[in-house]
């Protein structure tokens, strides 16, 4: 796979995770977050099991263990995304989740993995960008919201460089599977303190399971399988990059989707800034220049 | 990877009739189209299958539509999805001998202006077809139909074909095994292609940014029939 196929996949992945508040929107107020892990992990796992029946023979031991670990993080992630969205405005959460890009490149430093310059300036660039498009606004960040966002953002960093490093080891596809069946358990297990009823205190109607589904084949399966696919062929800080430019797509999506699906919003100069600053910082990062100025100036 | 036409048509038209469905809740203008993410299946499919998977997308939206959509104008839908699947085979296979992928910026670019006019295609069918069958104009019917298909078809489509041809999977892409009857010449197969693309040019222009209707501007239908003759000659 070239480094543009790469990129095309990152980027898909993106679209597909920043159109997903659209589906979530549509889904009933009092719907339990942990319902919504159980059901789109739970038939995404189906869906991966069906489809890719025969590779599951290749299930080893570490695969179990890894995939399980990846589970872990994620719903610890989700359960301290969910309480710091609950404490912070949404524009403060969504600039803090954003951040990152910021620590993976400090966390794989401690794994003695160097980012290249490149990749540092594109990231830095990306910050500034955030920063514009929330419009410079510092206040109420002073609250326990900002301690659960920024322990998002670690588990955000870990979970791509925990990614990074066993897809390398193990078949991508049978990872993504094991990972969707033990997110399904722990979501499960949550529900089931929340609501003993579980499956029989919702409301199914076509409306909320056509949301469910479209959730859990674009943003669980399709997404996960193609992350897993792209960071094969990439660094986990390649993956941070892109998966920043969501503010790019979503100012995207809020101009092109008609507004009764989220869109037609007015879109504010500085959302606009901070989107050609963010693009900029991410083209920054996929380029060379720094690198070969270094090895110039070395020769 | 290696997959018999019989699953590969029962694959097409079971992803297509399921994601099809899915959506039919995200419904743009009622009772003829809807937010379609499906329309990323087709060019995949068409490149993939040939035209098995052009097959499958026509009779997958036909199935679709009987859960809720199903009128006259659902034969518009199977002929446009039918050729949103076979022009990109057609269209990929007169301009190159190599099996496709997006392994190159070249193919890529070849992808999207492909997705481009097969985007334009389908919303001309759809829209134009409707004008025909029912006297009824609807731009936005044209507008919807052309993003949805050239949305989806890059957004999606595009990252799917990456998948399919990648080292992991490899998938092995239908070989096109016929013969040009017209387009034999390459000249000649340029300036059909070409002036096919100027009429849904001129014509996307027409109803995208000059606003026009058929109904008042007659030329749009002389283009429109045009368009359909070099149509004919590009898929025989």
């Amino acid at each position: 796979m070239t480094k543009t196929e790469n990129n095309i996949l990152l980027i898909s992945i993106t679209l597909c995770w920043a159109s997903s508040y659209i589906f979530i929107k549509n889904l009933p107020e009092d719907f339990s977050s942990y319902a919504y892990l159980t059901l789109t992990c739970g038939i995404a796992a189906l869906l991966m099991a069906l489809i890719f029946a025969k590779q599951l023979r290749k299930l080893r031991k570490n695969t179990w263990i890894k995939g399980g670990i990846l589970s872990i993080i994620l719903s610890v992630n989700l359960l301290t995304e969910k309480k710091g969205i609950s404490l912070l405005a949404p524009s403060n959460a969504s600039f803090l989740a954003a951040l990152t890009i910021i620590i993976v490149p400090l966390l794989m430093l401690f794994f003695r993995q160097k980012p290249s310059k490149n990749l540092m300036l594109g990231a830095c660039i990306i910050v500034l960008g955030l920063c514009i498009s929330t419009g410079f606004t510092i206040s109420g960040f002073y609250s326990t919201g900002t301690f659960y966002m920024l322990a998002t953002c670690i588990g955000s960093a870990i979970y791509t460089i925990a990614v990074d490093r066993y897809v390398k080891e193990e078949d991508p596809l049978l990872i993504c599977i094991v990972q969707m069946i033990f997110s399904t358990v722990i979501g499960f297990i949550f529900w089931y303190m929340e609501d003993p009823k579980t499956f029989a205190c919702i409301l199914y109607t076509r409306e909320l399971l056509s949301n469910i589904f479209i959730l859990a084949f674009f943003a669980k399966a399709y997404a996960y399988i193609v992350l897993m696919f792209s960071q094969k062929y990439t660094d986990a800080v390649s993956v941070t990059v892109i998966a920043a430019t969501e503010p790019v797509i979503t100012l995207g999506l809020s101009v092109l989707l008609p507004a009764s699906y989220g869109g037609g919003q007015g879109v504010s100069s500085s959302s606009v800034a901070g989107a050609v600053v963010i693009a900029a910082g991410a083209v920054v990062a996929g380029l060379h220049f720094l690198e070969r100025r270094e090895k110039n100036c070395e020769v | 990877m290696r997959i018999g036409k019989g699953k590969q048509f029962l694959i097409t038209l079971a992803a297509f009739f399921v994601l099809g469905i899915s959506f039919k809740v995200m419904v743009l203008v009622e009772g003829l189209t809807e937010v379609r993410p499906v329309n990323a299946i087709p060019p995949v499919a068409g490149l993939i299958c040939g035209p098995i998977g052009a097959a499958a997308c026509g009779i997958g939206n036909l199935l679709a539509d009987m859960a809720g959509t199903f009128s006259e104008s659902s034969a518009l839908g199977v002929i446009g999805n039918f050729l949103a699947a076979y022009l990109p085979y057609r269209l990929w296979h007169l301009f190159s001998d190599e099996e496709p992928n997006l392994h190159s910026g070249k193919n890529i670019v070849k992808y999207c202006v492909i997705s481009a006019v097969c985007a334009m295609t389908v919303s001309w069918i759809l829209a134009f077809g409707l004008y025909i069958m029912q006297g009824i104009w609807l731009e936005q019917i044209y507008t919807y139909v052309f993003f949805n298909n050239l949305g989806f078809s890059i957004g999606l489509g595009m990252p799917l074909f990456i998948i399919l041809t990648s080292d992991s999977v490899r998938i092995e892409c239908c070989r096109f095994t016929g013969r040009n009857y017209i387009l034999e010449q390459p000249v000649l197969r340029q300036a059909v292609c070409v002036g096919y693309a100027g009429f849904m040019l001129l014509l996307f222009t027409g109803v995208e940014v000059w606003h026009f209707n058929p109904a008042e501007i007659p030329w749009m239908l002389s283009v429109s029939a045009a368009a359909a003759v070099s149509l004919i000659v590009i898929l025989i």
